[in-house]
């Protein structure tokens, strides 16, 4: 399979964008593609939006950022400016429902979008700490390269210390995972 | 003697922080002296959770001045010591560089490129190449790697070692900000599985034996009274230097047998220019790629050679000039126009030297 695909993810230092590309790279590599993840390392990372750039390929990755992300993820209402620069034509719109109004204002009608209620979900259903692996499970299923499997791996290397501690965790993580891959699969 | 940090080949996804503290384990660096400055610090980090794992040492100075002399010290003692720093370090460092090449000390610094002047931005640049090849009140007698992978990031972290214990002359890896941060697949590797031998070391100061007697005083000096002194010492280290260039200057190229437009880049940024040439040849466009991977000695002869075969030049970088001053003083004379795409201390990628070369319609 040829893949050549480039993500941008932008949130609130917190939200947890940084873990979101770091797992999904980490799966995509274990998986047998080449992956390369940056992370947006400036002051920002001290209460500013926090930008992660990742790409998966079957060829060896160029340049570590890029002009324009085919998904292009933002989380806050700070983000959806901030990542204005990698949306293209034909970019995908990943966000978090709750920032209907903000995209709209930012981006029109017209960009290609998929609005993903994680803050509720995660909220009413499971636990606020997993909202960033809702939107981890939407990538996964929006993209359709890794298998659930590869990304439940990289989950264990990334939080294993945490789910040997409590078990409940690896299920509740193991669930929000599983909640926004259906998400992701219903808008492939 | 605790086992061996890598055995045989290992592959793994991390940062070139890490690789760089992998490679210098591998290739046996005792001491690791430094002072900590984004976008280095982890370097440190990962040396300080494994090196006494293996026996190895680290001090924390209280400056960068203090880390470039305690290198100076490390190596002067015989033991293979390096130091790691960016941007404002950098320049602090400069002093003791330029000892260790007035007095030929093999010193090893991997440097991580920051925004700059001055503490400018923690992130990256390409705006060190100047002050790490030419920095020191003197000729620039050094030898300078630009690795643009984390594959060569561990090649040439040992690589530097082995240059420098070889040749003595101060030896750099310059790496970047964004090569420092991101993740991707490397294959580390024990120097031996791919039959790297590791040059010796061997003091300098506190030999055993009775200087005038047993054995010969060890001179070292950075002092001279008379310029005729100065220029005898200076004449043999600069013949050595130009002595051992060829057999040190690295490049890589693609495409260039038939290119009409050669574009020249080095470190991470060269892994846009490659990309560029490979969609303008997919397009047609008869591009090539040229890298010099030392930047000294810089490999100015076989550019030459594809340059005048070229019709433009054209020299992509993080800094506005560095490496475009380099190709132009190394091409002096030839006609061929050389144009930049200068864009000091932003990441470069492909897309964008494809616009800019259609937009300057240079091919």
């Amino acid at each position: 399979m040829s893949l050549n695909l480039k993500i941008a993810l932008a949130g609130e230092g917190g939200q947890g964008v940084q873990s979101v590309a770091e797992i999904i790279t980490e799966a995509a590599y274990q998986a047998g593609f080449q992956a390369l993840y940056i992370p947006n390392f400036g002051v920002e990372q001290r209460g500013g939006v926090s930008v992660a750039f990742v790409q998966v390929s079957s060829e060896p990755v160029s340049a570590p950022k890029f002009t324009t992300g085919d998904i292009v993820v933002a989380l806050s209402h700070r983000a959806v400016e901030r990542v204005r620069q990698y949306v293209g034509e034909k970019t995908l719109l990943v966000y978090e429902a709750g920032l209907e109004d903000d995209v709209r204002q930012v981006y029109g009608e017209r960009q290609r979008r998929l609005a993903v209620p994680a803050l509720a979900i995660a909220q009413e259903e499971m636990h606020p700490r997993v909202f960033n692996v809702i939107i981890l499970g939407v990538l996964v299923g929006v993209t359709g390269f890794l298998e659930r499997r590869d990304v439940e791996q990289a989950l264990e290397r990334q939080f294993g210390h945490k789910f040997a501690q409590d078990p409940d965790l690896r299920e509740l993580n193991y669930r929000a995972l599983e909640r926004g891959y259906e998400i992701g699969r219903e808008n492939l | 003697m605790a086992t061996r940090p890598v055995t045989g080949e290992q592959r793994a996804f991390m940062t070139g922080n890490e690789v760089v503290a992998w490679a210098a384990l591998a290739a046996g660096a005792d001491i690791m002296y430094g002072y900590p400055i984004t976008p280095q610090n982890e370097i440190m980090h990962y040396w300080t959770r494994m090196a006494s794992k293996y026996e190895r040492g680290f001090l924390q100075t209280e400056d960068e001045i203090a880390a470039g002399f305690a290198t100076v010290g490390g190596v002067l003692a015989g033991k293979r010591a390096f130091t790691a720093t960016a941007g404002p370090g950098n320049v602090l460092m400069q002093e003791a560089m330029a000892m260790a090449e007035m007095m030929r000390l093999p010193t090893v610094v991997v440097v991580t490129q920051r925004g700059g002047p001055s503490t400018a931005t923690v992130i990256y640049s390409q705006q060190e190449l100047n002050l790490t090849c030419f920095g020191g009140n003197g000729e620039g007698l050094r030898i300078v790697y630009s690795p643009s992978s984390h594959d060569e990031l561990f090649l040439y972290t040992i690589k530097a070692f082995n240059s420098a214990w070889k040749y003595r002359f101060p030896t750099f890896v310059l790496g970047d900000g964004y090569q420092s941060k991101m993740r991707e697949p490397v294959t580390i590797f024990d120097p031996e599985a791919r039959g790297i031998t590791m040059e010796p070391c061997r003091p300098m100061v506190g030999l055993p034996g009775l200087p005038g007697e047993e054995r010969d005083p060890a001179h070292l000096r950075n002092t001279y009274n008379l310029e005729d002194e100065l220029y005898e010492v200076l004449m043999t280290a600069i013949k050595e230097y130009e002595a051992i260039a060829p057999q040190v200057v690295e490049w890589d190229t693609y495409a260039v047998d038939d290119a009409e437009l050669l574009i020249i880049a080095h470190g991470v940024v060269s892994r846009a220019a490659r990309a560029a040439v490979v969609s303008l040849r997919e397009r047609g466009f008869k591009a090539g790629y040229f890298r010099p991977v030392t930047l000294r000695p810089f490999p100015a002869e076989t550019l030459r050679t594809l340059a005048a075969r070229a019709r433009n030049l054209m020299v992509v970088e993080s800094a506005y000039g560095q490496l475009k001053r380099q190709v132009q003083a190394g091409l002096y004379g030839l006609e061929t126009p050389v144009t930049g795409y200068l864009r000091p201390g932003m990441g470069i990628t492909p897309e964008e030297i494809v616009e800019f070369v259609h937009a300057k319609e240079l091919i």
